[in-house]
């Protein structure tokens, strides 16, 4: 399934609803984003985009986290937020996978994309 | 010149010059004795030391070759056997392939450990840390199944030791090679000594690639053998691909490359919200001017004018910087992938094409196939 067409109803069972939440923003194309993690029955209440402003707004961040927020900032001016290529509108739940970590702990797992907006549709030869 | 060193003939080296035996006839004869009658001047006017001609154990010998000029333009008389000599040569110390040049080169530097660590996943689990270049490393060897010879070539590529004495004897400005001395030679004697010239000769030539090999060599023999096999792979195949980032070396311009990044599978919707299936492609950029993203492949999409390889990819207020840093990478091959992935506007129809047949275009490229 591609991104844009995998989003919602994204077959979390009940006993997954329990499990924590980690979500990642990521700038742009890069591969990795910034990092925050909810509790379980911390975030189910909670719209996404709320999560979201949330992990943006978290201080005392590593060096590397300062990097990869200043990046996301950087998307953010004039972009938007976008998960599986969609606005998040909705729950966290509504975008999760669930995954595990290497040594087999299970988690759910939305990523976020910043994009900064490209239309396109003007090149050399027809500006 | 050379079908004489390979003949069984005796040669005369006099002050430098190489004498070939006199013939003898009755004309010559005649000549030889003119030049000997007393009062006639023997010398070259141009090269006082040198005669025309030299007797020698009752022979004659006449002066053909300037020794130095011959192996000045060594590299012209006999183009095949220098390149022969010259390859042999960067053979044995493995300065084949350029290898030293293209690991200094700030291009792939920049490529390999500013704008890659963008595009790959780094670091396991959930913690986030920048990694060191020798990290970087570290994570290709990993990820890329480097072939055991560039192992074995990063042993004799560690080994600073034979270079290091070939400097210090081209820096202690020892002669780069003896003269032959004066007297008689024979074609073998006079061959072998010609190829010991040829071969310091070479080596002088060298001298400024020596220098940089060396330097380049030093730093990796702290460093890991593993790091040294995957510098070595890299700039021997000059280009890699992991996570979907790749780079590849241009073959007409020499240090340059096409740096991409793989968008994926990714769906466009139309006026109507019909899906189309977009297959993945590589969006690039070059190292060399204009730095404007294009895709390699023979790939369409609304924002490509033709279907064809190599399209720019249409672009809306992009300014192309000027320079290639590693800045102005992450931001070219970005937007370009955002223009194609996120960039068509189903209700605007932007673009050169739009993704439904309509009435109102005239219909060029075709998307029906990605209808999924």
């Amino acid at each position: 399934m591609t991104d844009v067409e995998s989003k919602k109803d994204l077959q979390i069972d009940e006993a997954e609803k329990l499990l924590p939440l980690v979500l990642e923003i990521i700038p742009g194309h890069a591969a990795e984003g910034l990092i925050d993690i909810y509790e379980p029955g911390s975030y189910a209440a909670k719209s996404l985009r709320k999560l979201c402003n949330r992990t943006l707004s978290k201080k005392n961040l590593t060096l590397e986290e300062q990097l990869i927020a200043e990046d996301v900032a950087r998307q953010l001016e004039g972009g938007k937020l976008l998960c599986r290529g969609q606005e998040i509108e909705g729950t966290a739940l509504e975008f999760a996978v669930s995954e595990q970590t290497e040594a087999g702990e299970k988690y759910l797992y939305v990523p976020i994309r910043a994009i900064k907006p490209q239309e396109g549709g003007a090149c050399p030869d027809y500006d | 010149m050379w079908q004489l060193l390979n003949s069984d003939m005796e040669f005369l080296v006099e002050s430098d010059f190489i004498y070939l035996p006199l013939l003898l006839d009755p004309e010559i004869e005649k000549e030889v004795q003119a030049l000997f009658r007393p009062g006639k001047p023997m010398e070259n006017s141009g090269h006082p030391e040198s005669k025309t001609i030299i007797a020698h154990q009752d022979r004659q010998f006449v002066k053909a070759l300037n020794i130095h000029s011959v192996l000045e333009n060594y590299e012209t008389i006999n183009a095949y056997d220098y390149k022969r000599q010259r390859k042999e040569f960067l053979r044995k110390y493995q300065l084949t392939r350029e290898v030293d040049g293209i690991l200094l080169d700030d291009t792939l530097k920049t490529i390999l450990f500013q704008v890659m660590p963008y595009f790959v996943r780094k670091n396991r689990g959930l913690q986030r840390k920048k990694l060191r270049d020798e990290e970087i490393l570290d994570l290709v060897g990993e990820k890329i199944d480097i072939p055991g010879k560039y192992y074995k070539e990063a042993k004799t590529f560690r080994d600073v030791e034979p270079l290091k004495a070939i400097l210090k004897g081209l820096e202690n400005q020892k002669p780069i090679f003896k003269s032959p001395g004066n007297g008689l030679l024979s074609a073998h004697q006079l061959r072998d000594w010609f190829h010991e010239a040829v071969h310091a000769k070479i080596l002088a030539s060298e001298h400024d690639r020596l220098t940089k090999a060396l330097q380049i060599r030093l730093q990796f023999s702290q460093a890991k053998p593993e790091h040294a096999a995957t510098l070595l792979y890299i700039a021997d195949t000059g280009s890699m691909e992991m996570d979907g980032f790749g780079f590849t070396r241009k073959n007409a311009y020499k240090g340059e490359y096409f740096v991409y990044k793989r968008i994926g599978e990714y769906v466009l919707k139309d006026y109507s919200a019909r899906s189309y299936l977009f297959p993945d492609c590589r969006v690039a950029l070059s190292t060399y001017t204009p730095f404007r993203p294009f895709v390699m492949e023979k790939y369409k999409h609304p924002f490509l004018l033709r279907h064809k390889s190599g399209q720019e990819i249409c672009m809306k207020h992009f300014a192309p910087p000027h320079e290639f840093t590693a800045e102005n990478a992450i931001r070219i091959l970005e937007e370009g992938l955002t223009a194609l992935r996120y960039g068509y506007d189903a209700r605007r129809r932007n673009g050169y094409h739009s993704l439904e047949r309509t009435w109102v275009y005239i219909p060029t490229i075709d998307f029906e196939d990605y209808r999924i």
